[in-house]
């Protein structure tokens, strides 16, 4: 279908743009059998080369598509306004947009660049907070209509767990959960002026009284939000240190309820992880089934849908449409949570074929019939091609609603009709779509044997019941430390991965063991880091240790939300040592961070007194005291720091040498 | 030789080619995140001017074939450079007698605001390939073009 200029492929001259003659069948291009009436409609097609990927089987599958993706619009996008790279542009009033500059230090309204980078950083984190808390909300919801409803509980270790850290007295299983998600949905819903009462129940205890001295022990966390959104109005608060706390308090609410609580309800409904080895990639597309692709990260929406899709009754349309039966395609960070908890979900749930960057390639390859979005990261991206490939999109969370989606918004009650309406509709779509259009998967992408279900309590059982081992071999040295490698991909350090993967191998090369949690650990599986053969790449020390026990040097915890899983492992740690986290041989770095829910998790890794690498500076560099503060005085704070590099080599030294001291200072 | 064209309907007052001379001219370095936009030191060869009609002006040294600005300079420090067809400026030859201010038809040059000496003068970004100020262009408002001599 693709005639290439003078029968050349321009790309293979590595220009940024090519000349394509392309034969267009009136715009259906992808429609098998579509008649041409009034012959051929020839254009000149002038198409953007793609941005490189760390995955290269997926780099070169991007590179082929006929789609435009993310990877093609990057290099439309490369000129970067300087002042919002800096964070010193200011549209909050009709005066605006006012940028700092020598000629213009100052806004119309006398906003310095400390006040409009500060203000313009707690609205991002306040963001990214509100979508955290959007999840454990929905998660606490879920949980006490369960309850209420006496339906599936998986995790019975997980709600004893909680109800005696809660104090929650109950025997009935079903009590308990009401009593939890009554609890979790009373602190978030708390006036800002209330302390939540779940926090120092949830936080090691020199952590919390270091909080309290700080005066960063958040009120209401929805509260919270509402209130920093205030602050940052127009000719609100002009404090930058003031709005820095704030973001600190934010950090707090993101991480003890956005993450860890949400991991905690969806492991009481959904099962707890358990450590195996999965297939990962799009290798796990199979064309005879009935494929469903899921987007989002709240993994309870999906815990009817999960059952229905095994019910004899669902086998038996499906195979009376022509398919084997339904699979799950897991995509983004729910399909990371679908793994992570795949022991319980063997026989619908196909895989996790990638992370965000990686989801147009899944639905380009038109081996989706059905796409489920409930959160981010939905790309609008999905629209055009879901409509090209005649891909129906459901929406089931409005939150994440797309512009060609039809919204079907989840409620517990309503649960039963809206499985049954998603199986109907999956089946309509497989049947009006499948001999209209060509399927295109790439050979050979991901891999079978990535060792997946890690969580805080499945790492412990797999140490024989303590943390201690691991401490013994950080001790003798055989791991120097360990890096939680978190947060996103994005395509400007380096391109889709590259930064991630770089640097992960790096730190492994130097005996750093590498915790991922979020998009970063779907990246790192598909290249095979997380699969028990990447021993190789560590360092001698490590690679023994990895080979003794048959693991990889880079641990999968799944994802975003499981950085809250990595935070209950620091804690062990720490407690195990008798220590508090600041003290650790640990390291956070969010390489690839995109997002504003990545500035909420990094917020909660500062607050917890860790030290915090992104290699693009989060729009805050227009500010002097911004900076300063974040990398240099809150060391004295809470112990965190924020470290921007965007070398890798430079950061892989500058982190090891964090450990090294954080080591000598432990006398080990 | 190359010369910086404007098409000065395309431009929407950014800014980013103010910004892209200030980071090609920082002592400190040469990236966004190295330029300090509260330092007085940092000044911009080129500006963004509002006309009569409330439309934005890029205004950016033309590099004029018959240069005014050397035509009046009377210590010899602008000249031009008949090679690359350059209007090249040496401050050390400069006597601050601000002609070439007075006399550029475009209103580009302006005096360093710091000591009131030294002329901002475009030196197309000298050995770069592409001068900082059209990198740093959104709408392609200003671009590169090979001229005849």
């Amino acid at each position: 279908m693709t005639l290439n200029w003078m029968g050349l492929n321009m790309r293979k001259f590595k220009t940024s743009l090519y000349l394509e003659i392309k034969v267009y069948l009136k715009g259906k291009r992808y429609l098998k059998g579509y008649k041409i009436k009034g012959g051929f409609n020839m254009a000149v097609n002038v198409k953007t080369a793609t941005c490189e990927s760390a995955d290269k089987i997926l780099e070169s599958f991007i590179a082929d598509l006929d789609f435009d993706t993310c990877h093609h619009r990057i290099g439309t996008q490369d000129i970067k306004c300087g002042f919002g790279l800096q964070g010193v542009c200011c549209k909050l009033c009709a005066n605006g947009p006012c940028r700092v500059t020598p000629d213009s230090p100052k806004g119309v309204c006398g906003a310095t660049a400390d006040t409009i980078v500060a203000r313009n950083f707690l609205r991002a984190v306040s963001a990214g907070s509100a979508c955290y808390l959007h999840i454990v909300e929905k998660a606490a919801w879920n949980l006490m209509e369960t309850g209420k409803n006496k339906g599936n509980i998986k995790g019975k270790d997980s709600l004893d767990e909680l109800a005696s850290l809660f104090g929650i007295a109950e025997d009935d299983e079903y009590e308990k959960a009401i009593k939890i998600g009554e609890r979790v949905l009373g602190d978030l819903y708390k006036p800002r002026f209330e302390r939540m009462e779940l926090v120092e129940k949830l936080t090691y205890k020199p952590r919390y009284d270091r909080w309290q001295e700080l005066g960063i022990l958040p009120g209401g966390a929805k509260s919270e939000v509402f209130d920093s959104l205030i602050k940052t109005s127009t000719n609100l608060n002009s404090d930058p240190v003031d709005m820095l706390l704030h973001a600190l308090r934010l950090g707090i609410c993101t991480g003890l309820y956005g993450l860890f609580l949400t991991n905690r309800l969806n492991d009481i409904m959904l099962g707890e992880p358990k450590i195996r080895l999965a297939s990962v990639g799009f290798k796990v597309l199979d064309t005879d089934y009935i494929n469903i692709m899921t987007t989002g990260h709240q993994h309870s929406l999906f815990a009817h849908l999960e059952e229905a899709l095994t019910t004899d009754h669902a086998r038996e349309k499906a195979r009376e449409a022509g398919a084997k039966g339904f699979k799950l395609i897991g995509s983004t960070c729910v399909g990371q949570d679908m793994q992570l908890r795949g022991e319980h979900n063997q026989e619908v749930f196909a895989g996790h074929t990638g992370n965000n960057f990686t989801s147009e390639a899944l639905i380009a390859t038109g081996a989706i019939d059905l796409v489920i979005s409930e959160f981010n990261c939905t790309f609008p991206g999905l629209e055009s091609i879901s409509e090209e490939l005649m891909i129906k999109m459901i929406c089931i969370d409005d939150v994440a609603k797309k512009a060609n989606a039809e919204l079907v918004e989840y409620s517990y009650e309503d649960r039963e009709k809206i499985s049954s309406y998603v199986i109907e509709e999956a089946i309509k779509s497989y049947q009006n779509r499948r001999d209209k259009v060509v399927i295109n998967i790439p050979e050979n992408h991901g891999n079978d044997n990535t060792l997946t279900g890690i969580s805080e309590d499945s790492l412990r059982d797999f140490l024989g019941g303590s943390y201690k081992p691991l401490i013994d071999l950080i001790a003798k040295g055989y791991i120097k430390g360990v890096a939680g490698i978190v947060g996103c991909s994005n395509l400007v350090s380096g391109g889709h991965d590259v930064f991630t993967v770089k640097l992960t191998k790096e730190l492994i090369k130097r005996d750093i063991l590498v915790l991922s949690a979020g998009c970063s650990s779907g990246g790192l599986e598909n290249v095979g880091l997380m699969s028990p053969e990447a021993a190789d790449l560590a360092g001698g020390l490590l690679r023994e240790v990895c080979k003794d026990l048959g693991i990889p040097p880079v641990l999968n915890f799944g994802p975003c939300l499981s950085i809250g899983r990595l935070e209950q492992v620091a804690t062990e740690l720490a407690s195990i040592l008798n220590v508090d986290l600041p003290q650790l041989p640990l390291v956070l770095s969010a390489p690839q961070w995109l997002e504003e829910q990545a500035l909420a998790d990094g917020a909660f890794g500062l607050a917890l007194g860790l030290p915090l690498h992104l290699a693009k500076p989060p729009y805050i560099t227009g500010s002097k005291l911004v900076t300063k503060v974040l990398t240099e005085d809150l060391e004295e704070l809470t112990g965190g720091r924020l470290i921007l590099d965007d070398d890798v080599v430079s950061t892989a030294n500058r982190l090891e040498a964090i450990i090294l001291a954080k080591r000598v200072a432990l006398g080990i | 030789m190359r010369r910086i064209m404007i098409d000065r309907y395309k431009c929407e007052a950014c800014l980013g080619c103010v910004l892209g001379c200030m980071v090609e001219h920082n002592k400190k370095g040469k990236s966004i995140y190295d330029l300090d936009l509260e330092d007085m030191a940092n000044e911009s060869r080129n500006h963004v001017e509002v006309d009569y009609e409330n439309r934005p002006a890029p205004i950016i040294c033309r590099h004029c074939e018959d240069p005014e600005c050397v035509t009046t300079c009377m210590s010899g420090a602008m000249t031009k450079n008949e090679e690359t067809g350059l209007v090249e400026y040496d401050k050390d030859k400069c006597a601050s007698c601000f002609m070439c201010v007075m006399s550029c038809p475009y209103g580009v040059l302006k005096a360093d605001r710091i000591n009131n000496e030294v002329i901002m003068k475009c030196d197309m970004c000298s050995n770069r390939e592409v001068p900082r100020c059209v990198e740093f262009c959104p709408t392609r408002a200003l671009y590169m073009v090979e001229v005849a001599r």
